[in-house]
């Protein structure tokens, strides 16, 4: 009797100890996509005021745009990555993937034709381009989505005087305006135990006053991609295109 | 006595090792979402159930959750006005009127930000300050949670809901907001509209439906960027886009909205773009009711457009007063702005007063 009061006793004390812990899993690898927006030399503040060598001054309001099929050869990295700066901040894309495989990166500015004409509401929740995310980059009246977004405001006259009376908005999308980017011999730089980043900077003042196709903000402070301004949209998808580059 | 030892030591083995609340048996609740909406991500530590829902309703409609046991949320969001107040400003218990007007209660579930200047961030959040304010319900939730643990009915709810006795004031908002993910208006003739728009499959009710062409014409003057150009705030099957947006209302700001919680310039006069979902039920418009009826507002963005420094770019014909619609512009757009009315939202059985 005496052995079943003893095995009750250590079933009692026994029944609730813990399991023990299994060691601890390697953290996964991840990656991270910086870009900087920067004026020429300065790093860029939203609702800032920068001067153009025209003397017109400018405050950008919002720069947004999507890159999507990022990856190299076979390896995809991400099908989407979006860049909000004014609600996101200069992270592009974080996620796990190991950094190696990376040695080159190539993209399409823009959403691919494959992506850009699906239900935006059937995309995954955490999906850049559901629509709870994507709601002002997404034209239901042209079934996709705007690629690139830069709005703002500026003062035309050079007269010392604050008036940013003019509004610009460039919104760029259709398949059309999709463009492949490449870029080859990338550093990644270790910016934790189990991270890597990638830096982009994207020299607004180069989108705006590029030397060979500046944009004319006084008679050109719109485009939607439509018919009408194809050169204006193609000028702003050029000039986007260049500005973003590695530093 | 040996025996009757032996099985209550066993007994203790097992009984102290359980975390099950007897008797808590909540039913997980399905969200029956409109096809065309995407899912509704749901916090984690508010799951959606049965019982938490049919509580919410409770006290959605619970008029003790004021000081002077009568006001409830449904006083300023009713469901004849889609859950809004037809009033311009609502008034509290004590006769004080708040400065904006009460926003209506759409959709809310794929919300963000909450209030028109988005000082909540979610609506478990939210839903703890007009209780509490002076110039709303004005009762502490402290005595609002006594109020309730006073009642029979309340006490079982709260424990078949989140399995507890000892509830407070998170429980009941917790449970309020879920009543206010179930409140989905996804069936108008809007959505019809989108649905064909965008080549998704129709229902049978979706295929009965008549759609006009005055109001496929107003469909059309909605997005037309020559046109009424309201799609840049106003898209997508939820009606709006998630920002802050200053649309021209003022030259100066009497009230300055989202600058207020953020304490930037660049903010000023800048208020939550609310959905257009029901508008015609809504009224009056804008963040402090100032428009009586649609007219007013279609007038507004045709030629009553007042620019300052941070007015929302996509306003692109702010420096002419607006995009200049002629009458019969103002027609089609009316009759378009009344295709996203949702008759089955407001007469909703499950959205009524238990």
């Amino acid at each position: 009797m005496k052995v079943i009061w003893i095995a009750l006793f250590f079933v009692t004390l026994f029944a609730c100890k813990p399991k023990p812990l299994d060691p601890l899993p390697t953290p996964a690898e991840t990656v991270r996509i910086l870009v900087n927006p920067t004026f020429g030399l300065n790093a860029l503040n939203l609702d800032s005021i920068y001067q153009g060598p025209n003397g017109i001054r400018i405050k950008v309001s919002d720069i947004k745009f999507f890159t999507t099929l990022l990856g190299y050869q076979n390896n995809q990295l991400t099908e989407v990555a979006y860049f909000d700066f004014r609600e996101k901040g200069n992270v592009m894309l974080d996620q796990t993937a190991d950094f190696n495989k990376f040695p080159s990166l190539s993209m399409v500015l823009g959403v691919d034709a494959s992506l850009n004409h699906d239900d935006p509401s059937a995309f995954p929740n955490d999906s850049p381009l559901n629509i709870v995310n994507s709601g002002s980059m997404h034209w239901g009246w042209n079934t996709g989505y705007i690629f690139i977004s830069v709005e703002g405001k500026a003062d035309t006259l050079n007269d010392g005087i604050d008036n940013f009376d003019l509004s610009f908005s460039y919104h760029i999308g259709t398949d059309l305006y999709q463009q492949p980017l490449s870029f080859n011999n990338l550093t990644w730089v270790k910016t934790g135990d189990h991270q890597h980043s990638l830096l982009f900077k994207l020299d607004m003042e180069s989108f705006f006053f590029n030397p060979l196709q500046p944009i004319d903000i006084p008679n050109e402070p719109f485009t939607h991609s439509g018919a009408g301004l194809a050169a204006l949209t193609q000028k702003i998808t050029d000039n986007f295109k260049n500005a973003l580059q590695l530093p | 006595m040996r025996a009757f030892l032996f099985f209550g030591i066993l007994g203790f083995g097992v009984i102290s090792c359980s975390k099950e609340k007897v008797g808590y048996l909540p039913t997980p609740y399905a969200l029956d979402l409109p096809s065309h909406f995407p899912k509704m991500v749901i916090p984690l530590d508010n799951p959606m159930t049965v019982e938490g829902v049919e509580l919410g309703r409770h006290l959605f409609y619970e008029k003790r959750l004021s000081g002077n046991d009568m006001m409830s949320c449904a006083t300023c969001h009713s469901a004849f006005a889609s859950f809004s107040d037809s009033a311009k400003y609502s008034t509290g218990i004590d006769g004080i009127q708040g400065n904006r007007n009460a926003m209506a209660l759409i959709n809310l579930g794929w919300d963000s930000f909450f209030f028109w200047d988005g000082r909540a961030s979610s609506l478990e959040q939210q839903i703890l300050e007009p209780v509490s304010n002076p110039i709303e319900m004005h009762l502490s939730w402290k005595e609002a949670v006594a109020k309730l643990k006073g009642d029979t009915y309340y006490r079982n709810q709260f424990f078949e809901a989140f399995g507890l006795q000892n509830f407070d004031s998170t429980h009941a908002a917790k449970a309020i907001a879920q009543f206010l993910r179930t409140m989905v208006s996804g069936k108008s003739k809007f959505d019809v509209m989108y649905k064909i728009e965008n080549n998704l499959p129709l229902s049978a009710w979706d295929l009965s439906v008549q759609i006009t062409n005055e109001e496929w014409a107003g469909y059309d003057l909605f997005k037309s960027l020559n046109g009424a150009d309201c799609f840049h705030c106003h898209n997508g099957p939820l009606m709006r886009v998630a920002k802050f947006s200053n649309n021209g209302l003022d030259q100066a700001f009497s009230d300055i909205g989202r600058g207020a919680v953020t304490n930037n310039v660049n903010d000023y006069g800048k208020f939550k773009v609310p959905t257009l979902r029901n508008i015609a039920l809504t009224a009056p418009y804008m963040h402090d009711g100032r428009f009586q009826t649609l007219d007013e507002v279609i007038e507004h963005y045709s030629s009553g457009i007042h620019m300052s420094a941070t007015i929302d770019p996509l306003i692109e014909f702010a420096n002419q007063g607006g995009v200049q619609l002629d009458s019969q512009e103002k027609q089609l757009l009316k009759a378009f702005l009344l295709t996203l009315t949702d008759w089955d939202f407001v007469n909703n059985p499950k959205f009524q007063e238990p």
